[in-house]
């Protein structure tokens, strides 16, 4: 299919570019008034009473030094005056919201990740109504002055619940210490420009990403009403706290247990090393920094015995990276290209200092975006990370005696799986029939804990003007 | 454990035997290449029905005359839960499902099935008797592996 035509002044920033910043501002909001919501938002969008205004996707030059973006729960939909017939007609786990306990068990938001222990009033879901996001390029001051702009714009229509600062970390790092940030899919019909670093695999359809658009199913995700139904999309919205001190005790307990670098240790359980090389190149060692046109440039499957790692020798099929995308790899189902997600996200708290350990909350907040929650975040989530039945039966160039892709993987994933401690299980492909050349770790626990989490609408730029007019139409 | 589908399907009245046969022979090449590229299924077979015969087999010798009471039924087992994994079926068998919901009572709502995958979903939980009492939870399994885990022990 050839790529569609995107109208990007219609589409909301984040979805189809990156937004290169130091500082983001999370506010999360419940709707008092919904006639005065509406204002606000038709305030934003005409940056009347010198408010900042909705960015949308076009091309802005100058480039601006900041973004605003603003998104919806189901509950907040509601509150704007979408009737229950239409709600249903959303992507029914949207619909039925992070705090569902259905949904939440399905994504391993349990035990002290579970919805009831949620920061900020999250824990309550229908009270969570809007999430209005600020990202600001290199000023904390300038972070603080828009707030206090928009702060005073609530007035009598919305109640900050909460609100959580981002920070970026130098050189791309998040708080394992990992460069982040590396890869995103390609989608038909994006804006030129930077792009993520190249890779071998396909562009994505633009339905993906984007309602109203054809998708990799051979359909089109549509909504009712049918103003909200094109240049829209859904995110995940998570913060997760990261236990730095528990991940480093992990790596340590891991190298001795293994006989293995702590470095390469990390390395194993992402599938890149911490700056960023993937071991898919790099597999005996870190090596300097590859140039951003090779970082992304590698892919599983080759087929030839110098390069192909279909057995995970150099890059276990459990890492993180390998399952959250699987490239070419085979997978039941179809394939990687059918369950991407954008991750728009960064890091919060201060930097770790193991000299001066501390209790500071720190972790990773932002979106993981998608045209589908139940396809993309929620199928990769539950299909790929807290499981491994995911993998199809397939040997390498030299054989079935050097092994089978299905025995070497096992457990869930090491950052985002529940890894209960009597359960929790990591495999190290080494060559054997059946996964006798195997080694693997067990009894380690879980080292990010979600904090809160929202399944959000990102209505268009149209959109967000209709829902503002049905919000003061209600009676 | 795999699970069962026993998918049961009312034709719709006016529809031959002769028709459903072409439908299904027409469709099977791609069948067998999805299932196996889906590989999670252990087993699939198509059964067509016949509510008004005495044994349920319908009558060759009838095929070219409009019926009443024909049933296509599809019975497989699978591992994994389907639900999860309907947009993937949709997209290797899209047009498989289209063709045979044409001839279904109530699947012209459901095409193109791309585009009415929540439907979709909710028609087969209703038509699958092995999701219904009195059948739900009935059924015995000779292996706990997956599909991929018995390929990969004999490969």
């Amino acid at each position: 299919m050839s790529s569609p035509t995107i109208e990007y002044d219609d589409v909301q920033g984040l979805v189809l570019r990156g937004y290169r910043v130091d500082y983001a501002r999370h506010f999360i909001l419940r709707i008092l008034n919904p006639t005065a919501t509406g204002d606000f938002l038709l305030a934003l969008l005409s940056g009347s009473g010198s408010l900042p205004t909705i960015t949308s996707a076009a091309r802005i030059t100058p480039k601006p030094s900041s973004f605003l973006n603003v998104s919806f729960s189901s509950s907040g939909l509601r509150r704007m005056g979408l009737s229950e017939h239409e709600l249903t007609t959303f992507d029914p786990s949207f619909y039925k919201g992070s705090t569902d306990p259905a949904v939440a068990q399905n994504i391993g938001d349990v035990g002290e990740s579970a919805p009831e222990h949620w920061i900020g009033g999250l824990n309550n879901g229908d009270q969570v109504h809007l999430v209005l996001s600020l990202w600001v390029r290199d000023s904390l001051e300038r972070v603080d002055s828009i707030s206090s702009q928009l702060r005073a714009a609530f007035g009598s229509a919305l109640h900050e619940l909460h609100f959580h600062d981002a920070n970026a970390l130098p050189d791309s790092q998040v708080h394992f210490g990992y460069r982040d940030n590396i890869s995103q899919p390609n989608i038909k019909g994006q804006p030129p420009g930077k792009h993520p670093a190249p890779d071998h695999q396909e562009l994505v359809e633009t339905g993906e990403f984007l309602l109203g658009y054809p998708n990799q199913s051979g359909g089109t995700y549509t909504v009712q009403p049918q103003e909200l139904s094109r240049n829209s999309s859904y995110a995940a919205f998570r913060i997760l706290e990261q236990d730095v001190k528990a991940f480093e005790t992990l790596l340590e307990t891991w190298a001795k247990q293994l006989n293995m670098d702590k470095e390469m240790v990390a390395a194993k359980i992402c599938g890149r090393w911490r700056n960023g090389n993937p071991l898919v190149l790099s597999p005996e060692q870190q090596c300097p920094e590859l140039p951003r046109s090779e970082l992304n440039n590698f892919t599983y499957i080759t087929g030839n015995s110098e390069t192909d790692d279909t057995l995970g020798f150099k890059c276990p099929l459990g890492s993180h990276i390998r399952r959250n995308n699987p490239r070419n790899q085979a997978v039941v189902g179809t394939d990687a290209n059918h369950h991407r997600i954008l991750r728009r996200a960064m890091p919060y708290g201060t930097a770790y200092n193991p000299e001066a350990p501390d209790t500071e909350q720190r972790g990773l907040v932002g979106y993981f975006i998608n045209a589908s929650i139940q396809n993309q975040f929620e199928f990769l989530t539950k299909e790929w990370d807290l499981g491994s039945h995911f993998v199809k039966s397939a040997v390498g160039p030299q054989g079935s005696d050097q092994g089978n892709a299905v025995f070497n993987i096992s457990g869930e994933d090491v950052f985002l799986g529940i890894n209960h401690e009597s359960k929790s299980c990591f495999t190290i492909p080494g060559p054997g029939k059946i996964g006798k050349g195997n080694r693997h770790v067990t009894g380690f626990g879980r080292t990010i804990t979600t904090r809160g989490g929202i399944y959000c609408f990102f209505p268009s730029i149209s959109g967000i003007k209709y829902l503002a007019h049905r919000a003061k139409d209600q009676t | 454990m795999a699970s069962p589908l026993s998918l049961m399907m009312p034709v719709l009245p006016g529809t031959t035997l002769s028709s459903l046969l072409s439908t299904l022979t027409a469709a099977q090449p791609s069948i067998d290449k999805a299932l196996a590229t889906i590989g999670t299924v252990h087993y699939a077979r198509f059964l067509l029905l016949d509510r008004s015969s005495p044994n349920l087999l319908p009558n060759l010798a009838d095929e070219n005359s409009p019926s009443e009471t024909l049933i296509i039924s599809v019975i497989t087992n699978y591992d994994g839960d389907f639900d999860k994994y309907i947009f993937d079926f949709v997209a290797q068998l899209g047009g498989v499902f289209d063709a045979l919901l044409a001839h279904v009572i109530g699947g012209d709502q459901l095409i193109p099935v791309a585009n009415n995958v929540q439907a979709f979903l909710a028609f087969i939980l209703a038509n699958d008797a092995s999701q219904q009492l009195p059948n739900k939870g009935s059924g015995y399994e000779a292996y706990p592996q997956t599909v991929q885990q018995i390929l990969a022990a004999f490969t």
